[in-house]
């Protein structure tokens, strides 16, 4: 019986979270004229006509490309350099932590919108206007908060013992945390990494004012120009949110399965 | 002491990667001027646009154009030209404007004065209200390239199957709607944008223009005139007293619009003439159904449009503003409206090309909109029209869904207005 | 005891990149909120504390509040409460489990303009798949009472995937050893959950609350794309007004004064969280 509601309530959840995605699967199917049709089900005449479009009628592919290394190139330098500032004040001697910690959460408490104007003037003045560069520096920036104190929070758990241990044993700090620490956090990690990925993924303001070309153009700002002035393109649209997620799913499902499942609590005692 | 010196390394490589392999891949060849056009998504096939733009290099050679594509979203293109402008950028030379951006534009010192671009006698060739439109100070900003205007759209099969015709005032409007409602059941009489948004301002200024009011009258505002009053509270009626239109209009936009009649679900719309050609296409189930005409009015005589579209203009930054000058002379000539029109659907400004021959046998449809075109007001022409729009949209959003009375919503909106007015608005 | 080695060689690199990005705009904003500049007019000057002296004054800048408030309460309470129940439903083992736990993602995965057009085409009166499956014909995104919780809705559908990803993160992280000492003992779910789980659990929580609520509390986009703040400015979020402010009316100086009324607010939330639930943070 309790495996029953157990089941049932994955069910539940699997429904709620990827309904909509579904509908729009559905949707991506349709052609034109069955798109506002009552009720909204299944289509009797399904296409693949969207899809064709979405690739033929942009570049797309240059665009996925665009954010497929934008938000590699994130992820990489805001885990490097977030669990390398997590390491320090987790572990190490480091003056005014909580100040510190504070300075880094404030950089997340503003609003995009304000900071947007100032910010696109220092990528013109850099003269990085409409390249991956501005992007990931931005992106890597405004990221770093989240993984920060994430990680610092994964570090801590961490056993103390550990870390003096191996100063006995004779390892250098780095060493410590190369070889042990990232290791025994990789959850921490792990779930840092997906959540910077889809951020910068998914991320739009930033990417429609700083870009400007399908040179760097990224994935929301490519979407936002499907539509024109009053025609809104819901196959292609829903073609293209498709597109984006599945190989979203595909990526975190095999992280998951590679790194995630191997790791068990034991890995702290010994 | 530095540790981590391998992972400060890799770093720096990282950057060095990204540095390099992601500088813009803009070769300005010194020998070409380069003109870079920012303007919405251009409707239809982006070829015709594209062929467009090579003819005009072909008769100017040694100049190239680059143009880039903005997000069709008026507000999303208005913040890149705020952003961009206020930085003083000289990214880009021609750009492509709301017709209700050009006096807070010029006002502001961005765009340059292209009054020397109208031959004598030329201005009257345009359409009067975009002309108003663009000219600030008597200086002219801005060239109109294409034009919009609000329409009344109705199902042509139905009144002639009651053998009514198309109303010429609100009120037939309403009695014709009142008495085909009935007999159709699921179908919505008048449907229009009623959304917080810029559309919700278009439709009801076509009414307070049409029962004689407005917002300014010069410097004075005038916006909660007992005749708006009455046509403000009108809107509202037509949805909780005559019930003709349903109460989804205050989250409608054009396109939910334009999907409902299109679906063969209402009798009448207001909206933009894009509607049309969609209409017409193979397998809408209104195909030949539809029919427009001026939009109704209050007062004999006085049907009001709003006016849209967009007009060409030149960044006061541009490194380039001669060879601006040639793309926008070029784009707004006779030859491209007319290419335009034909290819793209997009209608001209020129009052000429509309008893062009060739206009009138392909696109009927566009040449019958002469008389809606000239009667298109433009809201007001004032540098301080977005704030006043700002405070427009949720009153005329608050009178609608009832949660004020018209009002107390036009009252605080002219209170809101002077004070901008006044320039004390911060 | 050794003095612990000190760490500034690891935590310079993330304050060098912060500093040199950030440290410009947010003092722009900071500067300019003191200012009335207004750009068509070219009008730079300043003026101290009006500004902020406006806003207190100012009914549009307490109903964006209001808003706002009511829009994180919610949203937040709600992802917490399925996140969590979630997590630990997730946390169990069961075939598919890796598969699941993907797809839980998706709507994190969605890009948020996607989202909300999505959810905007959902929430549609006449063809809508919420009304057609609820038989009703209900004006979400129209209605003064229902828009602001079809935003809410929409909101927590979006981002309780992060609430739970976290979260199972976090439960990674606790010992089996001491479930399966409390079951020997003979503790019940719930106790277990409130004496082991629940505490071992609050930093992460914390982590997810502070998050959560910075980013509710600027939402911006997706409730912009789903009803522009309407009706009547009911769905009118801080952002949303600052944004209206800055780049439709072009006051940067009012604009800037609002984001950082903005800043310092969930400035005070943030610290309030971590005095609460925080029990050392060195």
């Amino acid at each position: 019986m309790k495996r029953g509601v157990f089941y049932f309530s994955i069910v539940l959840m699997v429904l709620y979270c990827s309904g909509p995605f579904l509908w729009q699967f559905i949707t991506s199917l349709k052609p034109d004229y069955e798109l506002t049709m009552i009720p909204p089900v299944i289509s009797k005449n399904p296409t693949a006509i969207h899809y064709v479009s979405i690739f033929r009628e942009h570049p797309f592919l240059r665009i996925i490309l665009n954010s497929a290394i934008v938000a590699s190139s994130t992820t990489i330098l805001s885990l490097i350099i977030g669990s390398s500032c997590a390491f320090g004040l987790a572990k190490l001697r480091v003056k005014y932590k909580s100040f510190i910690l504070g300075f880094i959460l404030s950089v997340s408490m503003f609003p995009p919108i304000a900071t947007v104007s100032p910010l696109y003037i220092i990528i013109r003045a850099l003269g990085i206007r409409d390249t991956w560069l501005a992007l990931v520096i931005t992106y890597t920036t405004f990221s770093l908060p989240l993984s920060i104190w994430i990680l610092t929070n994964f570090f801590k758990e961490i056993p103390d013992e550990i870390y003096l241990a191996a100063r006995v044993d004779g390892c250098t700090p780095y060493q410590i945390f190369y070889k042990i620490m990232l290791p025994l956090s990789l959850p921490g990690i792990f779930t840092t990494a997906i959540l910077v990925f889809i951020f910068s993924w998914n991320e739009f303001l930033f990417a429609l004012t700083f870009t400007s070309t399908p040179a760097s153009r990224t994935i929301p700002v490519a979407i936002a120009l499907f539509p024109g002035l009053h025609e809104v393109p819901w196959g292609d649209i829903a073609a293209a949110s498709v597109v984006v997620t599945i190989p979203l799913i595909f990526i975190v499902f095999a992280f998951q399965r590679r790194i995630v499942e191997g790791l068990t609590s034991g890995a702290i005692k010994g | 002491m530095l540790n981590g010196a391998t992972g400060i390394k890799a770093l720096l490589l990282l950057f060095c990667y990204l540095i390099i392999g992601c500088t813009p891949s803009n070769k300005d060849n010194s020998a070409f001027t380069v003109i870079v056009f920012k303007h919405g998504k251009i409707a239809g096939d982006p070829e015709h646009f594209k062929n467009v733009l090579k003819r005009f290099e072909e008769e100017n050679p040694g100049i190239i154009i680059k143009d880039e594509i903005l997000p069709a979203s008026t507000d999303e293109q208005h913040q890149f030209y705020v952003i961009n402008l206020e930085g003083k950028s000289s990214d880009f030379d021609v750009m492509s404007m709301d017709v209700i951006w050009v006096p807070e534009f010029a006002r502001a010192g961005w765009l340059r004065d292209v009054s020397h671009l109208f031959s004598k006698g030329e201005r009257s060739e345009f359409f009067p209200g975009p002309m108003k439109a663009v000219t600030y100070h008597n200086k002219i900003y801005a060239i109109p390239w294409y034009i919009d205007a609000g329409l009344l759209y109705y199902r042509k099969d139905l009144l002639q199957k009651y053998g009514l015709s198309p109303p010429k005032t609100w009120q037939e409007l309403i009695r014709t709607a009142q008495y085909i409602m009935p007999k159709e059941p699921g179908l919505y009489g008048f449907i229009w944008q009623g959304k917080q948004y810029e559309g919700l301002v278009c439709n009801v200024l076509e009414y307070f223009w049409s029962n004689g009011g407005g917002i300014l009258e010069d410097t004075k505002v005038v916006i909660d005139s007992d005749e708006n009053i009455y046509s403000l509270r009108f809107m509202r009626n037509m949805i909780i007293k005559f019930r003709v239109t349903p109460y989804l209009v205050t989250t409608a936009i054009e396109e939910s619009t334009r999907h409902i009649f299109g679906n063969g679900k209402a009798l009448f719309m207001r909206n933009w003439p894009y509607a049309w050609n969609i209409f017409e296409k193979e397998g809408s189930p209104v195909k030949g159904k539809v029919g427009v005409t001026l939009l109704p009015s209050f007062l004999e005589g006085m049907s009001a449009s709003t006016l849209g579209g967009w007009q060409l203009g030149i960044n006061v930054y541009s490194k380039h503003p001669e060879a601006a000058e040639k793309l926008i002379k070029f784009l707004t000539s006779p030859e491209a409206q007319k290419t335009l029109a034909l290819t793209v659907g997009y209608k001209p400004t020129r009052k000429s090309l509309y008893k062009d021959k060739d206009l009138l046998r392909e696109q009927p449809f566009i040449a019958s909109l002469y008389e809606v075109f000239m009667k298109a007001k433009p809201r007001p022409v004032s540098p301080y029209y977005m704030m006043i729009t700002q405070v427009m949209q949720p009153e005329f959003s608050a009178a609608l869904s009832g949660i004020k009375t018209p009002e107390e919503a036009l009252r605080s909106a002219r209170k809101q207005i002077e004070h901008i007015m006044k320039g004390k608005n911060d | 005891m050794t003095k612990r080695e000190n760490g500034y060689g690891f935590v310079m690199p993330a304050l060098v990149l912060l500093s040199f990005v950030t440290v410009y705009p947010i003092f722009y904003v900071f500067y300019l909120s003191l200012h009335r500049k207004l750009l068509i007019f070219d009008i730079s000057k300043y003026v101290g504390l009006d500004n902020y002296l406006f806003l207190l004054q100012d009914d549009r800048f307490w109903n964006a509040m209001k808003n706002t408030v009511y829009f994180t309460a919610v949203s937040v309470s709600l992802e917490l409460l399925i996140g969590l129940s979630l997590a630990i439903l997730l946390h169990r083992s069961f075939r598919f489990k890796g598969l699941v736990r993907a797809i839980v993602l998706i709507p994190w995965a969605i890009p948020t303009v996607v989202s909300a057009r999505m959810w905007e085409w959902m929430y549609n009166t006449d063809f809508g798949i919420l009304n057609y499956m609820l038989g009703a014909k209900i004006n979400w995104l129209g209605d003064t009472f229902w828009a602001i919780h079809a935003a809410i809705l929409m909101d927590v559908w979006k981002t309780t995937p992060f609430v739970v990803i976290l979260l199972i993160a976090g439960l990674k992280v606790i010992p089996q050893e001491l479930y399966q000492a409390a079951k020997i003992d003979g503790a019940g779910n719930w106790a277990i959950f409130r004496r082991i789980t629940f505490p071992l659990l609050r930093p992460v929580i914390l982590i997810v609350l502070i998050f959560r609520t910075l980013d509710a509390f600027r939402v911006f986009d997706a409730v912009y794309v789903l009803t522009g703040g309407g009706p009547a400015n009911t769905t009118e979020t801080l952002s949303i007004y600052a944004y209206k402010v800055l780049f439709q009316t072009l006051q940067f100086g009012y604009g800037s004064t609002l984001s950082v009324t903005v800043f310092l607010f969930i400035g005070c939330i943030s610290i309030f969280y971590i005095k609460i639930l925080s029990k050392e943070m060195r």
